[in-house]
């Protein structure tokens, strides 16, 4: 399986684009102005210096994130509305399939959540609008609130595009496996194929609960017209409460040379994982199969080995883990207070030095090197002795 | 000092955790609204400050250029820097915001800060020994320390330091007498050295050497007016802190009184060690809130803006244990500051005699000597504190 949340891509471009535009035509190049933005006010983005004052005049110029303005709002089902959003220009574009962080403040509390574009490429590039779809979240922190805040002509922050390319390739054929929003990503690949004009054949298996949940259904109509080769099976899975009909192996039979078809899966991770099951038993070949692993919570993690003694040099504070935190819950529990954002190892705000020792990333599995790195914080634990810089 | 039973000390933290709790809860769009207000009005001022500095061939604009930068600066390092680095806003998760990132605009590395003065000043606060914030290490203000020839002249010292306050903090952590003494060596410190000499270099190259030349026919104007400014900064924050630590009544404490200590004797350490003024709200926010020297050292991550709030509360919990609130009016304490410097500067003999307020001694001799005081200042002040005791 692919891993295809891919950070680094989003925030190298994420980092200093901002005011390469303005500065970078004045004179000096751009590493010289940084320099010497940094002498003259003391930080390492010498741009958000006059965020206070230029914010006041006119929001959309804030450099500390991309402000993007809300153009419409529309209600999708009873629990999820879609965003149309206006950004600064300066923001960089997307690829079908990636997603971004809403950044917003919320009783004086900056949050960074993480959604994915929900129309295709040529959106923004024809008349500078993207959308993004939002479901709440029951009981969440932000969700609930996002959909009730923000009304038309309201800034909001949001980042650069980042995530797997997903930008539909002609003549494969395709399996899209979808549960609740995360047919938000597929929407859009499904957009940039019609775009493209692309005769791939491809079946949408769509799960939702019931009829009323279905997100995207005009567009998925509207889609349907301008892809002939589309197959579109929208499965109600609980809208009979007696004939639950959720995935199986029956809907897969169904799809016409399964085993042919580049498959990907978005949506919650139970059913991502069964379907990853479900189509290894099939006999797709693993390299066919990406996922968008996109609704995972802290959790609780069961690694063998994991856990071991974690030193936080700066404050010098030590502490034995068992392995079933992340080290961004164990700082945080020892006292400490860690930059952090999204804490699912997407945005970076919690990224640390580790001098020495070993970290498992739980959610690739794979163990760190010995030696000084930057980690995050949020999606490591420890296995051995490990020393932060915190 | 004074003293509490173990049961008060235990009382007297539960007391303070539960204003800190009910506080902490607080926290929302009031405080970062108050902090983005703070940091418009500080930019304003520094780029109206820079602006007008170039005319500054004509007096009021000199006049008002400077004003102008040194309250910029005031609030940059008092009321947001400090305030910033101590956590108060950590809370919001904005990386302009954040303790461990910020940087401010003077000398001093926001990391050397935080170790000297978060740490080790707010840990150990008047512990003679272990916070080398009391007196700087230039300055004997209690008699712990053995007297020297030498302390007769301490007065310049003190004027050096509240001149050149920046530089003073600046090189703090070098610990010159630690390196004098060979406790330390230049090696361990080259880190620091490096670090210094960057973030001195930066400030210096800014004031001195930029923005000057950016204004290259009047710079003589801008480099006198950017001094002007810094020492403006200077003189107000450096009098604002021998304020909250250095007045007549605030308690140093010697390393054995706290070893092993509770959290009760660390708050009651924080509350008799310190010392507020008082004066109108202006003046409370050029000094960071620093004016409640004791609320925020009793609280120091708690947006220092509330402190003014939540004053009234400390004071009960002071009264209900019967320990001192030291607060009094600006000039007022600062005099005191003044005699203290001026009293440990001399022989111990010659100052018992002299100045027999800061004899050690049971509680009740010290109140005996002080309504004995020939001093003007604090016989005013007895005056003062007896009208408000009747009062009250």
């Amino acid at each position: 399986m692919q891993e295809s949340i891919n950070m680094e891509k989003g925030v190298d471009r994420g980092q200093g684009r901002s005011y390469r535009g303005v500065l970078a035509r004045v004179g000096p190049g751009r590493d010289t102005w940084r320099w010497l933005g940094q002498q003259l006010f003391n930080r390492e983005n010498p741009a958000m210096y006059f965020d206070p004052l230029l914010e006041s005049i006119n929001p959309l110029w804030a450099q500390r994130y991309i402000p993007a303005r809300v153009e419409t709002i529309e209600a999708e089902t009873h629990d999820s509305k879609t965003l149309t959003l206006r950004p600064a220009r300066r923001w960089g574009g997307f690829r079908a399939g990636q997603h971004l962080n809403l950044e917003v403040e919320k009783d004086g509390r900056w949050y960074s959540r993480p959604f994915s574009l929900s129309c295709s490429p040529s959106h923004w590039e024809q008349d500078g609008t993207i959308t993004v779809t939002i479901k709440k979240v029951a009981d969440g922190e932000i969700t609930p609130w996002l959909l009730e805040h923000f009304q038309p002509g309201d800034v909001i922050g949001i980042s650069r595009a980042y995530g797997e390319d997903h930008t539909p390739e002609p003549g494969h054929p395709m399996l899209f496996i979808t549960g609740g929003s995360g047919i938000t990503p597929v929407l859009s690949q499904l957009e940039a194929m019609a775009d493209r004009h692309l005769r791939n054949p491809v079946t949408l298996l769509y799960f939702v609960r019931t009829d009323a949940d279905v997100i995207g259904g005009c567009k998925l109509e509207a889609l349907a017209e301008r892809l002939p080769n589309l197959e579109l099976r929208i499965v109600a899975a609980e809208q009979d409460p007696q004939n639950p009909d959720h995935l199986g192996p029956h809907h897969l039979q169904a799809v016409e040379g399964l085993t042919e078809r580049d498959c990907f899966l978005c949506g919650p991770p139970g059913l991502m994982k069964h379907a990853q099951n479900l189509l290894a038993d099939a006999g797709v070949p693993e390299e066919q199969v990406s996922s968008t692993l996109f609704a995972v919570g802290p959790g609780v993690v069961v690694t063998e080995d994991a856990g071991g003694t974690v030193h936080f040099s700066r404050s010098d504070i030590t502490v034995e883990s068992a392995g079933d935190r992340r080290l961004l819950e164990e700082a945080e529990s020892a006292g400490l207070n860690p930059r952090y954002g999204c804490r699912m190892g997407i945005c970076h705000q919690c990224s640390c030095r580790k001098t020495s020792g070993i970290v498992i990333n739980q959610q690739t599995g794979q163990p760190s090197g010995y030696g000084e790195e930057t980690i995050q914080l949020c999606i490591n634990v420890p296995q051995g002795a490990v020393e932060l810089d915190l | 000092m004074q003293k509490l039973s173990e049961e008060q000390l235990e009382n007297l933290a539960q007391d303070l955790d539960a204003i800190r709790n009910e506080q902490m809860a607080d926290l929302g769009q009031k405080d970062a609204d108050y902090i983005r207000g703070i940091i418009r009005l500080h930019r304003t001022l520094e780029f109206g400050g820079r602006a007008l500095m170039p005319l500054g061939f004509i007096p009021p604009f000199f006049l008002a250029g400077m004003t102008s930068l040194g309250i910029a600066k005031i609030l940059e390092n008092m009321e947001i820097g400090h305030n910033v680095m101590h956590g108060q806003y950590d809370w919001m998760n904005d990386p302009e915001l954040n303790s461990q990132t910020y940087e401010w605009d003077t000398i001093c590395t926001a990391d050397s800060w935080k170790r000297t003065h978060n740490y080790e000043h707010h840990t150990y606060t008047n512990v003679i020994g272990k916070d080398r914030d009391y007196g700087y290490a230039v300055l004997r203000l209690e008699d712990e320390t053995p007297w020297k020839p030498m302390h007769l002249l301490q007065m310049i010292n003190f004027i050096n330091l509240s001149v050149f306050f920046q530089w003073g903090v600046g090189v703090h952590e070098l610990e010159f007498e630690k390196l004098r003494s060979g406790e330390v060596t230049l090696r361990e410190k080259a880190e620091f050295l490096r670090d210094f000499a960057r973030k001195g270099g930066r400030q210096v190259f800014k004031d001195y050497a930029f923005y000057p030349a950016l204004t290259l026919p009047v710079a003589p104007v801008v480099i006198a007016g950017n001094f002007g400014a810094n020492l403006i900064r200077n003189l107000w924050a450096s009098s604002v802190i021998f304020c909250g630590h250095f007045t007549e009544d605030a308690e140093s404490f010697t390393e054995e009184e706290c070893e092993n200590e509770s959290r009760g004797h660390w708050y009651l350490r924080q509350l008799t060690g310190s010392s507020n003024f008082t004066g109108p709200n202006w003046v409370y926010t050029l000094s960071g809130h620093l004016s409640h020297q004791i609320e925020h050292h009793v609280f120091p991550d708690i947006p220092a803006y509330r402190y003014r709030e939540i004053s009234p509360q400390v004071q009960a919990v002071c009264e209900k244990y019967g320990l001192h609130y030291n607060a009094d009016s600006f000039p007022r304490q600062y005099a005191t500051v003044l005699k203290r410097v001026t009293a440990f500067s001399l022989p111990d003999r010659m100052r018992e005699r002299l100045f027999p307020e800061f004899n050690e001694g049971d509680e009740q001799g010290k109140v005996a000597d002080r309504t004995t005081s020939t001093s003007l200042v604090s016989r005013l002040r007895n005056r003062v504190s007896s009208t408000l005791s009747a009062a009250a």
